[in-house]
């Protein structure tokens, strides 16, 4: 007899044992759902990570551009939507908007800025608690800073669902807060363990974008008081320029009548009277003088200056300065002047530039020498350079002043006598160093110490056929226009 | 008897030159600023001008380039250009334009301007 197949036992029994099977397929299946589910987790979490990593190690650093990446990130592979990226402003104390997912239907990208006094929102809550926030209605997030109307269509656009805050911290520092919205209802525990090492990672990266930001608005900053500083320069300059022109005028005046009631007076003059016109015509002379090396040396530093080196014959020129310092009336000191000629190659230089170093430290070895001392011009070449060394028997200088020399003003002690004398700025050698340096030359000074006298020594370069053939290269030309380089440009 | 203009505008110097130079038994004419000065250049006959840069009106490259174009070809009378301004780019300009000569007035005394003054009127005669 066949069972009753419809036997209500059997059936109940065959049932039962479906029953059964069915639930632990169920309990199987649910079981491995939730597998697949984990490992597609896991996977879409792995998968935003790296996409992450890829914005931080990326060229990005623009924060809008890292911070769009992010967003993009978690809508596109953690299923978020509405996500907005807000960055912490600690100086205007608010919270701005720096990305918004493109998800995020209707938006325009507006920006946002919520500023940390309105503590009913819920992003400002999360910044300054730190900690994660839920809310139901995500126009907690926006609604303070859209007007009504805005705020309406926002709403309508965005269903009321979960919206999660999280914070976003870097080195244990609040900086921004994330807003994401979930399309179903979920514990903040769930959000919160997913999140958490992501969240470090965005921390970081925008982090570095708003460190990188920081950086380049310093930058501008600089730029800009960079450019200021050059204006305040030229102006300096031109001040410079038109000033001793000025300058020169009354004292060209003074010099010239001095003179003349020194020289072509109708009354006899007695000696004091002689003694106080030479000064007056001395003191002039230096004045002219300072005014002189002043627009030198604002010239030299504004980089208006022209070098036009040529072919110079060193002992032909050191006869010249010689001849003139010789001549010239300061120098009635019995001086004994030793030229040491040799066979020399020509020198690649400026002649006009060339003689005016010459001439300041003939001039100044003249200055410092004793009644009747000794001055010796001599050469030494090495076949690529040729040296240039004047020695006097002055009083020598300490070696750790040796380097002072060359400076602004860096006049020593010892010289102050001498050039209320003789007339000097103090400026002499520093112009000295930037002409020789200008020619591609260098300058210094020896000396055995106080007492020893001092040697001068300036080095150039030989005319070589290979130098000739490139003059171009040390050539100086003169910054700026040509027509500016004269007080009150000289129209045409 | 040998007829010099200067043209300064500084009434101290452009004295000073006057005197120093009538001393010396020159017949001197003025102007005190670049429009007089271009004016008594194209009109009257001169030995030697001596002429400075900074003017008001008209300075003295302006006057310089006019008179490259417009001066009568038979004047001879070398402009020698007088002045404080003393850049290799200026000087270069003035010769260009024809000047003479350059001379810095602060870098001289009277006693050199007279002897620069005459040396430039030996050369034209």
């Amino acid at each position: 007899m066949l069972p009753d197949l419809f036997n209500q036992e059997y059936f109940l029994a065959s049932n039962a044992f479906l029953i059964f099977l069915l639930a632990i397929i169920l309990s199987l299946y649910i079981s491995f759902r939730r597998k697949t589910q984990d490992l597609q987790e896991r996977n879409r979490k792995l998968s935003a990570l790296r996409k992450l990593d890829q914005v931080m190690m990326s060229y990005y650093t623009d924060l809008e551009e890292v911070a769009q990446k992010i967003t993009d990130a978690f809508a596109l592979e953690l299923g978020y939507e509405n996500i907005t990226l807000l960055v912490l402003d600690e100086k205007r104390r608010l919270l701005k908007s720096v990305a918004m997912s493109n998800l995020m239907a209707g938006s325009k990208r507006g920006k946002i800025e919520i500023p940390l006094s309105d503590s009913q929102n819920i992003a400002v809550q999360t910044v300054l608690e730190g900690q994660v926030k839920l809310t139901q209605s995500s126009q907690n997030v926006f609604i303070p800073l859209l007007e009504q109307g805005k705020g309406g269509n926002l709403n309508q656009v965005q269903r009321p669902k979960t919206t999660v805050v999280h914070p976003i911290k870097a080195r244990n520092k609040v900086i921004g807060a994330m807003s994401m919205t979930l399309n179903k209802a979920s514990s903040l525990d769930v959000h919160k363990e997913n999140m958490e090492e992501l969240l470090d990672v965005i921390g970081a990266s925008l982090n570095n974008a708003i460190l990188y930001q920081d950086l380049k608005v310093m930058g501008w900053h600089l730029a800009e008081a960079n450019k200021k500083m050059q204006d305040l320069d030229q102006m300096k300059d031109d001040f410079v320029s038109v000033t001793s022109h000025e300058l020169k005028t009354p004292m060209t005046a003074i010099r010239s009548y001095a003179w003349m009631a020194l020289n072509k007076s109708d009354v006899v003059l007695s000696d004091r009277l002689k003694k106080y016109l030479v000064r007056v015509l001395i003191s002039t002379e230096r004045l002219i003088n300072l005014v002189n090396d002043l627009l030198n040396i604002s010239r030299i530093e504004s980089g208006r200056i022209e070098i036009n080196p040529e072919s110079v014959d060193l002992i032909s020129l050191s006869k010249d300065i010689l001849d003139e310092i010789y001549y010239s009336k300061s120098t009635q000191k019995n001086i004994n002047f030793v030229l040491l000629e040799q066979k020399l190659p020509k020198v690649f230089a400026d002649g006009e530039k060339l003689r005016q170093v010459f001439l300041n430290l003939a001039g100044n070895a003249v200055k410092f020498s004793p009644e009747g001392g000794k001055i010796a011009i001599g050469f030494f070449t090495d076949g690529k350079i040729v040296e240039t060394y004047i020695k006097d028997e002055g009083p020598g200088i300490d070696q750790e002043d040796l380097g002072r020399l060359f400076t602004k003003f860096g006049r020593l002690d010892s010289s102050y006598e001498a050039t209320a004398a003789t007339g000097g700025s103090g400026l002499g050698l520093y112009i000295s160093k930037n002409l020789i340096e200008l020619m591609h030359g260098r300058i210094w000074a020896e000396s055995e110490g106080l007492g020893k006298g001092t040697i001068f020594k300036f080095s150039l370069p030989i005319a070589t056929e290979e130098v000739l053939a490139h003059p171009e290269q040390f050539k100086v030309r003169p910054k700026g226009e040509a027509k500016g380089l004269e007080p009150a440009a000289m129209p045409l | 008897m040998k007829r010099i203009l200067i043209v300064e505008d500084d009434q101290f110097l452009r004295e000073f030159y006057q005197e120093l130079l009538e001393a010396e038994g020159y017949i001197l004419d003025t102007a005190s600023e670049g429009e007089t000065g271009l004016r008594k250049i194209q009109q009257n006959e001169y030995d030697l001008i001596l002429l400075d840069i900074m003017l008001p009106k008209l300075n003295g490259i302006q006057i310089l380039s006019q008179l490259k174009t417009q001066r009568a070809k038979n004047a001879k009378a070398p402009i020698v250009v007088l002045t404080n301004l003393g850049q290799d780019v200026t000087i270069k300009q003035c010769f260009d334009l024809g000047a003479a000569g350059y001379l810095i007035k602060s870098a001289l005394n009277p006693d050199e301007v007279l002897n620069e003054v005459k040396s430039y009127l030996q050369k034209t005669t």
